[in-house]
């Protein structure tokens, strides 16, 4: 006899249902623009009621903002715990911080596109979100960072920046699953100034 | 932007709208700056610019397509002070150059802050088309930063990803002062900025000394 299938518990299946709004939100506004894409076609997409999206989420810009921020958060715990696992060495931690980044950013292409493309155009609030997760990042290269005499103090900020510029820029052009070959390019472009003062650049 | 005289004034119509069309784009760029790309109407451009909604809908389809002539006149502007500040260094070596480049630029923004949000902070914001022009700014300064460049010290050429890195990097940092109202003091990021660029090249140590020599 076979057994009954046991039900799921209910916190399960609506954690998994905001999974899949949040999914479905990354995947269409990578593939059409945050402005084009419609709560018709996410609670589709999703698989779920449209009151489901409506008492989990005030609207569309919500359930963005949401996605957003889940990705973000996913993404410096990958990155955080790549560098708790190099013992603090000149740089080792700076690289493998930026490859977790890399292989996290190519095995979402949706998620990347939403976050370093959509995000800055698609609404005030999200393009202010975006500026607190690149600061987040500057604080965690600051923290790996060799410590040093005399820097400057706008360097994270800049050398974040530049990474970022980057991938937006092949992440735009449909090419999410590849960046991780540019882990050579950039750990030497993002080191290059902690290879510091009395020594000579890479 | 001066209006031209009311009345018979006997100048050429291609005159009266190319000064329409630079009237416009001046327009746009001071109410940009003054309430953002969203609250920026064809109505608000017209009546800065002393221009009438049908004479507008002469010279540009949409809000947007005059924004596209605002940001790639911005961006004409920009470079031309670059170039011409390049132009009387013309003998010095690549590093220096670089410098005096970037002291040019930033002299521009600072000078200017409806120019420098416009093309700085509103490029990022205002959706694809935008996109592709900012995106195009910056190629060009990075085929201008890779024209003449050395290698990096050990022989390697530098790789393209570390100049548009350099080139991004700066213009995101220039950004987000900007935004931040802080403009006019840009300028004092020269020193960080040159050093910035020139690390991937000759290393931080020659960098600095190249940077305090200017």
């Amino acid at each position: 006899m076979t057994p009954a299938r046991p039900a799921l518990p209910r916190e399960f299946v609506a954690v998994h249902k905001r999974r899949r709004m949040m999914d479905a939100m990354a995947e269409l506004s990578a593939e059409r623009g945050y402005g084009a894409t419609k709560i018709a076609d996410v609670v589709s997409r999703a698989g779920v009621a449209r009151k489901t999206l409506y008492d989990n989420f005030a609207g569309k810009e919500e359930l963005f903002l949401a996605a957003f921020e889940t990705t973000v958060a996913e993404a410096r715990e990958t990155v955080e715990a790549a560098c708790a696992a190099v013992a603090a060495g000149d740089g080792e931690t700076i690289e493998a911080g930026l490859q977790a980044l890399l292989e996290f950013l190519a095995a979402r292409p949706a998620q990347a596109r939403m976050c370093m493309v959509e995000a800055l155009s698609a609404t005030p609030a999200a393009a202010v979100q975006y500026e607190e997760a690149i600061q987040a990042f500057v604080e965690l290269l600051r923290e790996g960072a060799p410590p040093a005499a005399s820097r400057p103090n706008t360097l994270e900020e800049t050398l974040v920046g530049g990474v970022a510029w980057v991938l937006q820029q092949r992440i735009r052009n449909d090419e999410a699953e590849v960046v991780g070959r540019l882990l050579p390019e950039l750990s030497g472009f993002v080191l290059s100034p902690y290879r510091g003062v009395g020594k000579p650049g890479r | 932007m001066d209006r031209l005289p009311r009345g018979r004034h006997g100048l050429s119509p291609e005159f009266v709208a190319q000064n329409q069309r630079e009237r416009l784009i001046a327009g746009l760029t001071e109410v940009l700056y003054e309430v953002g790309y969203q609250k920026t109407t064809v109505s608000l451009i017209g009546r800065r610019a002393a221009v009438s909604k049908s004479d507008f809908y002469k010279h540009f389809e949409s809000k947007d397509d005059c924004f596209y002539a605002a940001y790639d006149s911005a961006i004409d502007r920009i470079r031309e002070q670059v170039l011409s500040a390049c132009r009387r260094h013309v003998d010095e070596p690549w590093p220096p150059r670089v410098r005096d480049a970037l002291s040019a630029l930033l002299a521009a923004l600072a000078a200017d802050p409806p120019l420098a949000t416009l093309s700085l902070v509103e490029g990022l914001r205002a959706g694809p088309g935008m996109y592709d022009r900012y995106q195009a700014a910056l190629e060009g300064f990075v085929t201008f930063l890779r024209q003449d460049a050395p290698p990096a010290l050990g022989g390697a050429e530098v790789p393209r990803a570390t100049d548009e890195a350099i080139v991004g990097g700066i213009a995101a940092l220039l950004g987000r002062r900007v935004q931040a109202g802080e403009t006019a003091a840009i300028v004092e990021l020269l020193p960080q900025v040159a050093e910035f660029a020139l690390t991937p090249y000759v290393g931080t140590d020659e960098a600095r000394r190249i940077v305090s020599a200017g």
